[in-house]
């Protein structure tokens, strides 16, 4: 195997239904209480949901760049706004054709061209303030670019519940490739009424908070956010050392059931970052709790990983924040593995109503206020399942 | 550290296909005398299971004609691929909008098949293929960056080759007025690979150009010089250099 040059996540900034700054998602999160999920009647008719609404104020886009002017992008700017000084501070020292950007998003601006067909209805013709560049995929890591001043690459990648942990993959090869020598990665995603009602028309969305892994899972809670990584390919600090990713070809909403797709992306992750099982201290399921998905996943992590191996969901406490969930769910282990002391490594807990599935391998689902300490560096393991049959894994560590 | 040029791709095969631009020899002579590509118009994808062929649209017929075309039979499930798209399924996107606003029921397989990645889902349930697999959007840029993609794949892994797949169709009225482009539909497959036989490429960021300056997508472009044997092509702030 070839040596690969390092790759730090250098700075993070983080959004979601937990808060709006890196150190009140973490105070939450390890709480393990989902009580700041909020219910909303307006998404899909005739139904109430519990979702993971951000309630904390969003930045306005500055006027200069009006043309991408939706929520989504607010979504971004919420989280880059908590790493500008270390992104400039890069910029200045590279030069900005030296620094890319790789965003992932399910949804774009979808609810603001909601709200714009909205507009249209009522006085036949779109809202004068809709941009289509606020719509298309690619705007996302445009107005990123465009805001940070920077004329480097940028992209959007959109695979689903894939597309956040995807932007680091790239970003992490973009390093590598000698191209950039900064990149600035993430996602975000935004609760809107095309998603919510397509998950809700496939049967997927649960009623109240999701339950994963619990015999009486019945489907998701959606949730939105963003966040945001500065990468640099220096030694140090926490680094983005696995990547693993595999297709399905199964079908288009649902996992396969043996849960082949999922295994091969972790053991993918693993002999990329050249570990073996037992040196991950800690997996962050996709967990979504849907009943395929849950099955699937505990059976690939059984496979992979035994029954030992601490592991949690985040989604009862965030929500599905779908193309923004595989950047989140690594902040959350950028954020254990940066707020680790002396090796011991708390962990987000996993919440759940605690009846096991009988028909599922029993996984060690990490209660409130526990920790480890594994003892030399501390490696922990993120999966990312997506739509259309997309996985990918990344292994994050922290040298001690 | 030895090994291949991380920037360096190799372009093993390519198929493509445009309304009434269908087959190798009708590329080479769009080449020697390029014009505007057709706005209207699709494959007929004959090679896709009847079930499947039903269900695709006009950008998924493009997509998997131009990747079925340009893969032999061996390699379709063991290729890893890269699809850069700009509109994506977004056409079909805005009757699930209208509907959403009208508080309509979804229909959960359209909804599942206008998600960006669609038709890298569909390509790999009907290639069988089980390989890493991204899809992307980059504004006027999607090509340049899909080769960009293409190229972190094979950093990732170099010995194995990797398809990107550029297509698109002319986008709805409701949001055309609103983009500048040169319109078409069309598709791109390109077999690329660290090494191999095929004309090499060394990819920079330190193009002059203006980004879609030509009356014909990106992809075409790059076609375009391919089969030209030009030495060097810029898109926007992209470039590439062909290798001696």
């Amino acid at each position: 195997m070839k040596a690969r040059p390092p790759c730090r996540l250098a700075a993070l900034g983080v959004v979601n239904a937990l808060g709006a700054d890196a150190e009140t998602v973490w105070r939450r999160l390890l709480s393990g209480e989902p009580s700041q999920l909020s219910w909303n009647d307006a998404l899909v008719p005739g139904r109430r949901l519990l979702v993971g609404a951000v309630s904390d104020p969003l930045p306005e886009v500055p006027a200069t760049f009006a043309r991408y002017a939706c929520r989504n992008n607010q979504m971004a700017l919420a989280a880059l706004a908590q790493i500008e000084a270390p992104v400039r501070e890069a910029l200045a020292r590279v030069g900005a054709s030296r620094v890319g950007v790789v965003m992932g998003t399910s949804t774009s601006g979808v609810s603001d061209a909601e709200d714009s067909f909205r507009h249209q209805r009522d006085h036949g013709g779109l809202d004068p303030s809709f941009d289509y560049a606020q719509l298309e995929f690619g705007g996302l890591a445009a107005f990123v670019g465009e805001l940070l001043g920077v004329t480097g690459p940028a992209w959007t990648l959109s695979t689903a519940c894939s597309s956040g942990a995807r932007a680091l993959a790239s970003a992490r090869s973009l390093l590598a490739m000698g191209l950039c020598d900064a990149v600035v990665a993430g996602a975000a995603d935004t609760l809107c009424g095309l998603t919510t009602n397509g998950f809700a028309a496939l049967q997927a969305i649960c009623e109240g908070v999701t339950n994963p892994c619990s015999r009486n899972r019945a489907g998701l809670t959606l949730g939105e956010g963003a966040a945001a990584f500065l990468l640099l390919p220096e030694a140090g600090g926490i680094q983005l050392t696995g990547v693993g990713e595999s297709s399905e070809a199964h079908h288009m909403s649902a996992p396969d059931p043996t849960g082949g797709g999922a295994e091969a992306a972790m053991r993918g992750a693993l002999r990329d970052a050249g570990l073996a099982p037992e040196d991950i201290a800690y997996l962050n399921l996709h967990g979504t709790g849907t009943p395929l998905n849950d099955t699937m996943e505990c059976q690939a992590v059984a496979r992979v990983f035994g029954s030992a191996l601490p592991v949690s969901s985040t989604k009862p406490l965030v929500g599905h924040t779908l193309g923004a969930a595989g950047a989140l769910e690594a902040a959350f282990c950028w954020l254990a593995l940066a707020r680790s002391e002396d090796g011991v490594l708390e962990l987000p807990p996993h919440c759940w109503d605690g009846e096991r599935d009988p028909e599922i391998p029993a996984l060690r689902l990490v209660g409130k206020g526990e920790s480890v300490r594994p003892g030399g560096p501390l490696r922990v393991m993120t999966n990312s399942f997506g739509f259309g049959g997309n996985n990918c894994t990344l292994v994050l560590e922290r040298s001690t | 550290m030895s090994g291949p040029t991380p920037t360096r791709a190799h372009v093993e095969r390519w198929f493509a296909w445009s309304p009434g631009v269908e087959d190798r020899s009708a590329w080479e002579g769009w080449a020697a005398a390029p014009r505007p590509l057709a706005l209207e118009g699709h494959p007929d994808a004959a090679f896709l299971p009847a079930m499947l062929r039903r269900r695709c649209t006009p950008l998924t017929r493009l997509v998997l004609t131009a990747a079925f075309g340009t893969l032999a039979e061996n390699e379709r499930s063991r290729v890893r691929t890269v699809f850069a798209t700009r509109h994506g399924s977004i056409n079909e996107s805005i009757e699930l909008l209208h509907a959403v606003v009208a508080q309509e029921r979804l229909s959960p397989t359209k909804f599942s098949h206008t998600v960006h990645n669609a038709q890298a889902g569909l390509f790999c349930i009907a290639a069988g293929n089980r390989e890493a697999s991204s899809s992307l959007a980059a504004r006027a840029d999607t090509f340049a960056c899909g080769w960009l993609e293409a190229l972190t794949f094979l950093e990732r892994e170099p010995e194995s080759p990797v398809l990107l797949v550029t297509s698109d169709v002319p986008l709805d009225p409701t949001f055309a007025v609103l983009v500048r482009e040169p319109a078409a539909a069309y598709g791109l497959g390109l077999l690329l690979g660290s090494s191999g036989d095929g004309p090499a490429f060394d990819f920079d960021l330190a193009g002059g150009g203006e980004a879609g300056s030509q009356p014909w997508p990106d992809a075409a472009e790059f076609l375009r010089f391919l089969l030209a044997g030009e030495a060097r092509l810029e898109l926007g702030r992209f470039g590439w250099t062909r290798a001696a």
